[in-house]
């Protein structure tokens, strides 16, 4: 195998690795070709579109009809199953090892390279009070916060982030500014790290920022870069109000955050961006598809994740204009949709934008 | 399915209460969870059992701390993927007979 650390914790038994790998699978199987539910749904709202002569209004009208199939409703059944299993085994796992998972925090985080920046005083704001994807204790209430986190969402990515391969190929991915100067980026929301460890990698001089409200995951994120051996400083800090100086950032990062706040902190968020990326800088974002660009089974989706998968901030999200929210702040934009993973129900968009 | 929702803290989609009816009767709901619940033990013994058996092919030999300790390797763990997926599909391609239209 490869000499890279691993820094996903380890889980207390054999089978608790074993029942997760099963639910990994399990989603695979549901969102994908396995048991073929999004298409199959999907084409059954076109051809009721067809049959009614108009396309689908409002997402309560998809609802209606999905939730008159028996398909649609065991699709929901399923899905709804196959995250509170995740969590379920998750959280008896860590729990059985509390105590050392904590120690083995404590051990990281005054450890180099790199820095942890917690503040004592931090006030959480009440909108960030919500079991995001059901997570049991959210982002921040749970000292373990950062590892169900971890182990988590490497379930959530069904095999494709096992060793943060995702995270790697979406910062790749993000353009340098034109004069090609990168001395500092922000990773806005950094959860446990995976982005602002790959800009380290990509830009090796960089000074690197993560922020986030959660000290359990800047915890996590910490002791993840130090076992990599990355530099990085990690701060608790609110992402619509970094504190930050004005123009401080060459680049400035959120990925899939956007969607979990309310549209009054996007719109804070954006503006926050415009005043700490300097001119010519990039904000680059990573986020759900919009609205306008999903098909009738993939908008019903993105209401029954709001709903049912703890995503209450989503649909607001989606039906945003980020283009427009991005333009009245100074960015020049330029969007592209991701390529489509098998049942990604109207997945990822990227907004590249330059500070002007 | 059920309606009881909560509240979020500022604005956006109500969120659905904890136990929500999706199948319209909660002992169907019930039936599905215990369905894949079991898939997930069976899972669990199947994996074990592979485990077992690619460690007494290699050493001819059982101890409990090699068992906990075993990783499988690139070929391995490819199989073991392979062998998940064949096992998902016995149980779920039931799935697949469900008309979307009753
Ligand atoms: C879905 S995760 C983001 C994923 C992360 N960017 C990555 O690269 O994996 C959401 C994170 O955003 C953080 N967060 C949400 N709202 C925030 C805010 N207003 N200020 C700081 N952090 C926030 C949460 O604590 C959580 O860690």
């Amino acid at each position: 195998m490869s000499a890279v650390p691993e820094t996903l914790p380890a889980l207390a038994e054999r089978a608790d690795a074993a029942y997760l790998d099963f639910v990994e699978g399990f989603r695979e199987y549901i969102l994908g070709k396995g048991a073929d539910f999004e298409d199959r749904l999907n084409e059954a709202l076109l051809a009721e579109q067809a049959r009614r002569g108009q396309p689908w209004g409002e997402v309560e009208q998809i609802r209606e009809y999905v939730h008159s199939l028996p398909l649609g409703r065991l699709r929901d059944r399923l899905s709804r199953t196959q995250q509170e299993m995740k969590w379920f085994a998750l959280r008896r796992s860590f729990e059985a090892q509390r105590a050392a998972l904590l120690a083995e925090l404590e051990r990281y985080d005054t450890r180099g390279p790199g820095r942890l920046e917690l503040d004592p005083n931090f006030v959480h704001p009440p909108y960030v009070n919500v079991h995001f994807h059901l997570q049991p204790g959210g982002y921040y209430k749970d000292a373990l916060s950062g590892y169900l986190y971890h182990y988590g969402t490497k379930v959530f990515f069904r095999g494709d982030n096992d060793h943060d391969e995702l995270h790697s190929k979406l910062v790749a991915r993000v353009p340098a500014p034109v004069d090609g100067r990168v001395e500092r980026v922000l990773d806005l929301a950094c959860s446990i790290g995976q982005s602002s460890t790959a800009f380290h990698r990509r830009f090796p001089s960089a000074e690197v920022t993560g922020i986030d409200y959660s000290a359990p995951m800047l915890r996590v994120a910490h002791r993840r870069a130090v076992m990599l051996g990355d530099e990085v400083t990690f701060a608790q800090r609110l992402i619509e109000k970094t504190g930050y100086a004005d123009g401080q950032f060459d680049i400035t990062f959120a990925f899939i955050v956007f969607h979990e706040l309310p549209l009054r902190i996007i719109h804070e968020t954006v503006r926050e961006a415009a005043r700490v990326t300097r001119r010519g800088g990039i904000f680059a974002i990573y986020d759900f598809t919009g609205t306008r660009d999903k098909s009738p089974y993939q908008r019903y989706h993105r209401w029954f994740d709001a709903r049912h998968n703890g995503e209450p901030y989503s649909q607001d999200f989606c039906d945003c204009d980020m283009n427009a929210i991005l333009a009245a702040n100074g960015f020049e934009v330029a969007v592209a949709p991701l390529g489509q993973r098998s049942g990604g129900a109207g997945y990822m968009t990227n907004w590249f934008a330059t500070r002007v | 399915m059920s309606e009881l929702t909560q509240q979020t803290p500022e604005g956006g989609t109500p969120i659905a209460d904890e136990n929500p009816v999706y199948l319209k009767d909660p002992v169907l709901d019930a039936t599905v969870r215990m369905v894949v619940e079991l898939a997930a033990q069976v899972w669990i013994e199947r994996e074990r059992r592979i485990t077992l058996e690619s460690l007494l092919e290699a050493q001819g030999t059982l101890s409990r701390a090699a068992i906990e300790s075993f990783k499988p390797d690139a070929a391995q763990a490819a199989a073991l993927k392979r062998e998940r997926a064949r096992f998902i599909e016995d149980v779920f391609k039931e799935l697949r007979r469900i008309p979307p239209k009753p």
